[in-house]
């Protein structure tokens, strides 16, 4: 039938989500209350028009800046700077930063030809200059990519006067925080290194 | 560990059925193209996560078909017994141990470590250095889990320094000194080490079986000197940048490492070596493999001889046989008028192998 067939077609291009599983989540639309369903459709047609990026951090916000950097109780002094707006909503949920953040929107990687110029490397540089950040936490990931981005950070950062050090592990990926992560968060932060 | 049933589907000219292969040693007996090695590929590929005869894994299904899949059981001498299958669908290659996906193929490695000795083996005593780097970093893998993370570290390192060398972003280029240097360093001490423990293992094995009477041994040159640190590499990194940004490559490193064979007074062995010494050094390789790794880390490996005894005259045969590490298991093939009878142990099972199918052979 075309109405289903059409529905499982789309649902089958979301991430994690084969052909069966989109069929089932199809059929189980079909059979659900229509206010759910309706509440669904309004939450999906308009996340992108409510979710924007932060004007200062470029986290996920949904006014001008984000809850971070428009809370007046959170530490301006220090900066910890991630790979993807997702990673501030982990480090968020961990409860164990309590000062801003900044993304970078990637990482440093030659073989799919992104360099430093695609990534906030220089709002970073300016941030830290005009806004008295005195310590930045890279919050890349410990791969290959993740360790040249952070060096590459670290020396833009040079003479800026700022401190800089590298957490321990990465941040997990989802948003979704396991208590395991949780901790893992909290012993990286307290164990970070001096680059 | 023990593979005690091996069941194929869609891979190669192999008979979807599966083979009874609970035994010390197993024997493959048949004519050449009949699906012998076909059937090593298939244990090696359960172990391994990899086929040893093709680079690429949709080649391994059977002519017509996109899919090809392998199971098997496993023996580790406990009560229970484990399962392992590889399955190739789609373009996309799954492995499951008990069901559950295995995430990294070195994790199979290492619970399921194998040794295969074949034909192509000749080029790690004749050929390139790259074949000498592919074997030791194949031994040092069955070792350590630790030098798979190094080595790939090192090689994603490179090719994007490399990248960089190419788009002259020399701003890349400075950082990537100091990545390139810290995992290349460590790796240059890793083969260090490597070699240092491999190479007695080799020697007194390579004389129990050639004979020549004077000590064969390994002897590693890394393109970085041991003793080196970080700091002085980038350095050097450093001081070739503008060579290095005209050649759009990474002049130094381990991926320039070699490996010589040195024998006690007379230099390279290679270079005097007869075509019968060195299909005798490519064994002896192998069989210092399969110890190294047995003796690094408890866990001897299964075997897996593909045709290699028909290659030696009788008197170095037994020689080879007598230096093969006891394991297990051991999986051999052999053409119906090669002595087999003579590697017969008590716990052996016989096949004929005829255009892919198995037909056991009793008594
Ligand atoms: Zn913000």
């Amino acid at each position: 039938m075309k109405a289903i067939e059409e529905l499982v077609g789309l649902l089958s291009r979301l991430p994690g989500i084969g052909k069966k599983s989109a069929a089932r989540i199809a059929f189980h639309l079909l059979r659900v209350d229509g206010s759910y369903a309706a509440a669904l459709a309004e939450r999906i047609e308009g996340i992108q028009a409510r979710v924007r990026l932060c004007s200062v951090c470029g986290a996920y916000a949904e006014d001008d800046t984000c809850e971070a950097c428009s809370d007046p109780r959170r530490d301006r002094s220090t900066v910890c700077v991630v790979e993807q707006p997702q990673d501030v909503l982990t480090l968020e949920a961990s409860r164990e930063w309590r000062g801003l953040y900044h993304v970078l929107g990637g990482l440093i990687s030659p073989l799919d030809g992104v360099g430093p110029e695609r990534l906030r490397i220089g709002t970073l540089v300016a941030r830290v200059r005009n806004e008295g950040v005195r310590e930045v936490v890279l919050a890349t990931n410990p791969t290959v990519e993740g360790d040249t981005t952070a060096l590459y950070v670290k020396k833009a950062l040079e003479g800026t006067g700022a401190n800089v050090s590298r957490l321990a592990t990465g941040i997990p990926v989802g948003g979704d925080l396991e208590y395991a992560d949780r901790l893992t968060i909290a012993r990286s932060f307290r164990h970070r290194t001096i680059l | 560990m023990r593979l005690v049933s091996i069941e194929t589907r869609s891979f190669r000219n192999l008979e979807d059925r599966p083979v009874d292969t609970d035994a010390e040693r197993v024997f493959l007996v048949g004519e050449n193209g009949q699906g012998k090695s076909n059937f090593l590929d298939a244990a090696y590929t359960l172990c391994f996560g990899a086929s040893f005869r093709s680079a690429l894994d949709g080649e391994a299904a059977r002519k017509g078909q996109k899919a090809w899949g392998l199971g098997a059981y496993v023996d580790d001498g406990c009560a229970v017994q484990r399962s392992i299958r590889v399955l190739w669908e789609e373009g996309a290659k799954r492995i499951l141990e008990d069901g559950k996906r295995v995430a990294d193929r070195k994790e199979l490695v290492a619970r399921n470590p194998a040794v295969v000795f074949c034909h192509e083996d000749f080029t790690f005593a004749s050929g390139e250095p790259e074949r000498r780097r592919f074997f030791f970093d194949q031994t040092a893998s069955l070792a350590s889990a630790d030098y798979v993370d190094r080595l790939r570290s090192y090689r994603r390192a490179l090719r994007m320094r490399n990248a960089s060398l190419r788009e002259g972003r020399v701003d890349v280029v400075e950082v990537l000194d100091e990545q390139v240097a810290e995992h290349g360093l460590a790796l240059t001490k890793a083969r260090a080490g490597l070699a240092a423990r491999f190479d007695p293992v080799f020697a007194e094995r390579f004389e129990s079986v050639s004979r020549i009477g004077t000590r064969v041994g390994l002897e590693y040159r890394p393109s970085w000197p041991v003793e080196l640190g970080i700091r002085d590499i980038v350095e050097r990194l450093r001081s070739k940048r503008r060579e290095e940004l005209t050649m759009a490559t990474t002049l130094s490193g381990p991926h320039r490492d070699r490996f010589r064979f040195a024998q006690e007074g007379a230099g390279d062995f290679s270079d005097s070596a007869s075509t019968g010494q060195l299909r005798l050094l490519a064994l002896t390789l192998r069989v210092a493999q399969a110890v190294f790794a047995s003796e690094e880390t408890g866990r001897p490996p299964i075997l897996l001889l593909d045709d290699v005894l028909l290659e030696l005259d009788p008197e170095k045969r037994r020689r080879f046989m007598e230096a093969l590490p006891s394991t297990p298991q051991a999986f051999f093939t052999f053409l119906p008028g090669e002595q087999w009878e003579a590697y017969r142990t008590a716990s052996t099972l016989v096949y004929w192998t005829d255009d892919g199918r198995f037909a056991r052979k009793e008594g």
